[in-house]
């Protein structure tokens, strides 16, 4: 057996190989801990490699010009970059090879900065030795690399925007400006989002509603904008460039004719809270959000009113119509669209701070939130724009903001929401304006006035009185008489504990995730931040974009905003979006399935286990055969094959052993294979280098599109050859970038534990992690884990039990 | 004889503190002694260092209600980290002197305090006189949490 896999080996490794490897110092980043000229000089003993040379920046002009060069003159046929992640700069080298007339998919990458001199920044020995094995991986991977061709698909010119607010807006508007279809999904019987709730903006105190609404109305009369009130989202099928969306749009009972005059309001007879002022006043069941609501259109809010379930038992709103412009009889719609390129803006939701009952939320009258205050302060709101006390309706003489309710902290949410610190200051200033006799008190942790002009707008509130204390007050008591509030605290910087007695508390309460996040997640295949977020597919240079391909992020669903940031990224994700329509087609990477039909039994197991139903056939047909236009490339249905049938491309079974096989040709006892799915786990690790998390060198990652790729075969090869340990790491359940592909991983792993305990083998030396792309710390303590699991074992537990695979092996391969 | 807190306190947790001062707002002990607080315990921790710390005899007004803690964003177990403070400054001899009596009483008697002519009060009220102390087995309880150690009865 085992000469026959040499002898594929040698048929592989044609003699007309020709690779040139380039080891990249990153200036220090690399170069300060890998002596990369001795890895340069290792790999030129490489079988197949014909020139190593190292360099100190290769993605440079110049390091990218002496690969073309190379690639001319010495008729390099594959190419092989040790530097950074792949996902960083495999374009770069990729266009390189094309602009020399190589085949992109003849280069391959080491990572050896993430993955080596990033974690082990204080073993050069090892880092040098770990570089070393990962170019060897890479130029054995490379030898067995073949020319692809990429697949061209239309990209249909029409955009949907999911979320109504200023960020929606932004986007939706930036694109059809350019000539484009959009279609905006707004959940809400109106868009305008959170800035329409909010009476002034900082740092300029423009009047918020005054500016978002232009927009407003321009969306509505936009003739290249589909506007979609009431509706969601409820299935997206596709991928970049075709997406197949289904939207239901809910019963509005109104009909676009609709004048918004109002006089169906004073004929209703059914009230409801008014979620637009926060709760603090009462709207009819007929309704229009807000006066400035687009589209101007009243609706029914059924759950209110009197004629639920088609009986109609009140007909007054009817009957007060001048316009006849109210439809009982309306019913919820399922749209469907097809569009090119999605931009998510599904916003935040403000973080309620019933739960923290130190603070009598909810319980004394008087303690508000920052939100409510909004509506209290604005002129449309309950009070006119009068400041009152919730109680007793009395103007508030002392009034305290408590800020960072909601945020950093472990009990709520750990992050820092950004907006609230300049809002209060906003909000303390508005009231100076309208009352200045008002004393105000503002207690704080930090204030954070990082942006433009907020450092100016912050002084401003001190010189016009307002009052900063350092130090969140642990109490409030409310005087049941007067329902004034007595608050206990410490002020940190005069070391004094302190108790003010205020007429009315606002709580500055921090922003959240919207509460259905993880439906549009899901739908979308996106990733989430450990913070509930949507996270970008480069935090630094690709910002607006996610992991899946023709869906872009803009506001604060990203992460926390003001409006100018949201703005600002919404025009970011339309000109991104913009890109795709503009150029109206997108290359498909050429990492499909195929299958060979020579082999194929139609047992039809590989269909079954694909998540996107892209491989068809029959037994009666004979074969089944992957339709290349569906199939997204996450490899799950290889390891499905028995008859060795179907293979992913440019992820081939000989291309991964032989990665693995170089890996464990030396020391094999001490290693630890890791496979890595590319979305998550590969990221994790990826993360774990930038974050500069130090985890043991000896484990080496191998990466795969998706965790489901993974062949137990490979895990056999891994142990069969000697490894200590193998890792298996996807994304988390459920947030598979490939639609659950990844429950094949977790039941295949299984399935091999057994036959491990079988043998008599200790299965922790298999071990299945989920390490999301956030997790990079989870990533360096599984491999911290394992080293310490792996120092356990002895030499002769590890041989044996290569032995007992290489048995099954035999006794395999001997069978019919 | 010296303890090593941080063996029994994770250090690590203190660096979590951002000193917004709520445990210092929730604390009764504050109430008694202006400008006693958790938040300046672990600020003390952090940067003079706990021999400082141990020293100080506000360090015992602690009462353990466990508030600072409920109502701590950053989750830090402020409590255990003033039991081990306080059981550090007992080892060290800093330990105040009505508390010293109140165990040696307890040794000695079996009850941390004497109320004069409390048998004949209880009588006048019609109630029994009060049983008998297991002083052997207090002494033992105290021998095995080491007091006996830190306190001479």
């Amino acid at each position: 057996m085992k000469e026959k896999t040499e002898r594929t080996d040698e048929s592989v490794l044609r003699n007309d190989l020709r690779i040139g490897v380039y080891v990249c110092h990153c200036g220090k980043n690399i170069g300060g801990t890998v002596r990369c000229h001795e890895v340069a000089e290792f790999a030129n003993d490489l079988p197949g490699v014909i020139l190593a040379k190292d360099s100190l920046y290769t993605c440079s002009e110049p390091g990218q010009e002496q690969i073309k060069a190379d690639i001319r003159e010495h008729k390099l046929n594959r190419v092989v970059v040790a530097s950074c992640t792949p996902r960083l700069h495999e374009p770069t080298f990729r266009a390189a090879c094309e602009a020399a007339g190589l085949n992109p998919y003849l280069l391959e990458m080491a990572n050896i900065r993430e993955h080596c001199s990033w974690v082990h920044l204080h073993d050069k020995d090892a880092a040098t030795e770990k570089a070393k094995d990962l170019v060897g991986m890479a130029v054995n991977r490379a030898a067995r690399l073949v020319p692809q061709v990429e697949v061209t698909v239309p990209v249909t010119r029409k955009a949907l925007v999911i979320g109504g607010g200023v960020a929606g807006i932004q986007a939706a508007l930036d694109m059809a400006d350019a000539g484009y279809k959009v279609c905006l999904v707004e959940r809400t019987g109106s868009i305008g989002g959170r800035m329409a709730q909010i009476d002034k903006t900082f740092p300029t105190m423009d009047c918020s509603i005054c500016i978002l609404a232009p927009k407003m109305s321009e969306v509505g009369r936009h003739p290249n904008i589909e506007l979609l009130t009431l509706s969601e989202v409820k299935e997206v099928q596709g991928h970049i460039g075709n997406f197949k969306i289904k939207v239901l749009t809910k019963a509005r009972y109104v009909t676009k004719e609709c004048t918004s005059c109002g006089d169906c309001i004073q004929a209703c007879p059914q009230l409801a809270p008014d979620e637009f002022n926060a709760g603090l006043s009462i709207r009819r069941a007929i309704y229009i959000p807000f006066a400035q609501a687009v589209p101007s259109t009243f609706l029914i809010d059924m759950n209110r009113c009197l004629n639920n379930q088609g009986i109609v038992a009140c007909d007054r709103c009817f009957q007060a119509c001048a316009h006849k412009c109210i439809d009982f009889a309306d019913t919820d719609r399922t749209i469907e669209l097809e569009v090119g390129t999605i931009v998510v803006a599904t916003g935040v939701d403000v973080f309620d701070p019933t739960a923290l009952t130190e603070l009598g939320y909810g319980r004394f009258p008087n303690v508000i939130t920052t939100l409510e205050f909004e509506r209290l302060i604005n002129a449309g709101g309950p009070s006119s724009g009068e400041l009152i006390r919730p109680s007793d309706r009395k103007r508030p003489q002392k009034v305290a903001f408590l800020q960072c309710i909601g945020s950093r902290s472990k009990r709520s949410n750990p992050y820092c929401s950004n907006v609230c610190c300049m809002n209060t200051v906003k909000d303390a200033l508005l009231i100076k304006e309208h009352w200045p006799d008002t004393e105000i008190y503002v207690f704080y942790i930090d204030i954070r006035a990082f942006g433009k002009g907020f450092e100016d707008l912050f002084q401003r509130s001190r010189r016009e009185g307002v009052v900063f204390i350092r130090g969140i007050p642990g109490e409030i008591i409310e005087d049941i008489n007067t329902g004034n509030l007595t608050l206990l605290g410490e002020n940190t910087l005069l070391g004094s504990p302190y108790r003010y007695n205020m007429d009315m508390v606002i709580l500055s309460v921090g922003i959240m995730p919207h509460k259905d996040a993880h439906v549009i997640q899901r739908m979308l295949n996106l990733s989430t931040d450990t913070d509930g977020f949507y996270m970008e597919a480069h935090p630094k240079l690709r910002p607006v974009d996610t992991t899946t391909g023709g869906v872009f992020l803009a506001g604060a669903a990203e992460g926390p905003k003001d409006i100018k940031d949201s703005v600002t990224q919404a025009s970011a994700a339309a000109s991104r979006a913009n890109i795709l329509m503009s150029k109206g087609e997108v290359k498909i990477p050429a990492i499909t399935a195929r299958i060979d039909p020579n082999k194929c039994t139609a047992c039809g197991l590989c269909a079954k286990v694909c998540p996107y139903h892209a491989i068809e056939g029959s037994k009666e047909q004979g074969y089944y055969r992957v339709i290349e236009a569906a199939c997204q490339g996450c490899g799950g249905c290889v390891p499905e094959c028995h008859f060795g049938a179907i293979d992913q491309t440019h992820f081939t079974e000989e291309q991964i052993v032989g990665q693995i096989d170089h890996a464990l040709a030396t020391d094999a006892h001490n290693k630890i294979i890791a496979f890595a799915c590319n979305w998550c786990s590969y990221a994790g690790a990826d993360f774990a280098g930038v974050s500069r998390m130090q985890y043991p060198h000896n484990v080496r990652i191998i990466r795969t599109m998706c965790s489901a790729r993974v062949s137990p075969k490979w895990i056999e090869r891994a142990f069969s050859k000697g490894a200590g340990a193998v890792l298996v790491s996807g994304c988390h359940p459920a947030d598979c970038h490939y639609n659950n592909a990844n429950q094949n991983t977790a039941r295949r792993v299984e399935r091999f534990w057994k036959r491990m305990e079988k043998l008599g083998i200790n299965k922790d030396r298999l071990r299945l992690a989920w390490v999301s792309a956030a997790e990079g710390a989870q990533f360096a303590r599984v491999v911290s884990e394992m080293e310490e699991g792996l120092r356990k074992l002895t030499p002769q537990k590890i041989q044996e039990a290569a032995e007992k695979f290489k048995q099954a092996v035999i006794k395999k391969s001997d069978a019919p | 004889m010296t303890m090593k807190i941080w063996k029994h306190f994770n250090r690590a947790d203190l660096y979590e503190c951002y000193q917004c001062a709520r445990c210092t707002g929730s604390c009764p002990a504050m109430e008694v002694v202006e400008a006693f607080g958790p938040r300046e315990t672990i600020l003390k921790c952090l940067n003079l260092g706990h021999e400082q710390v141990v020293k100080d005899e506000k360090l015992w007004l602690c009462c353990t209600c466990n508030v600072c803690e409920d109502r701590c964003p950053q989750k830090i177990p402020i409590s255990e980290l003033l039991v081990a403070l306080r059981n550090s400054a007992a080892r060290r001899g800093n330990i105040p002197s009505r508390l010293a009596i109140a165990i040696e009483l307890l040794a000695k008697t079996g009850r941390s305090m004497i109320v004069h002519q409390l048998d004949e009060m209880r009588a006048h009220h019609g109630l029994r006189p009060l049983p008998e102390m297991p002083v052997e087995e207090i002494r033992a309880i105290l021998k095995k949490t080491g007091l006996d150690e830190v306190v001479e009865y």
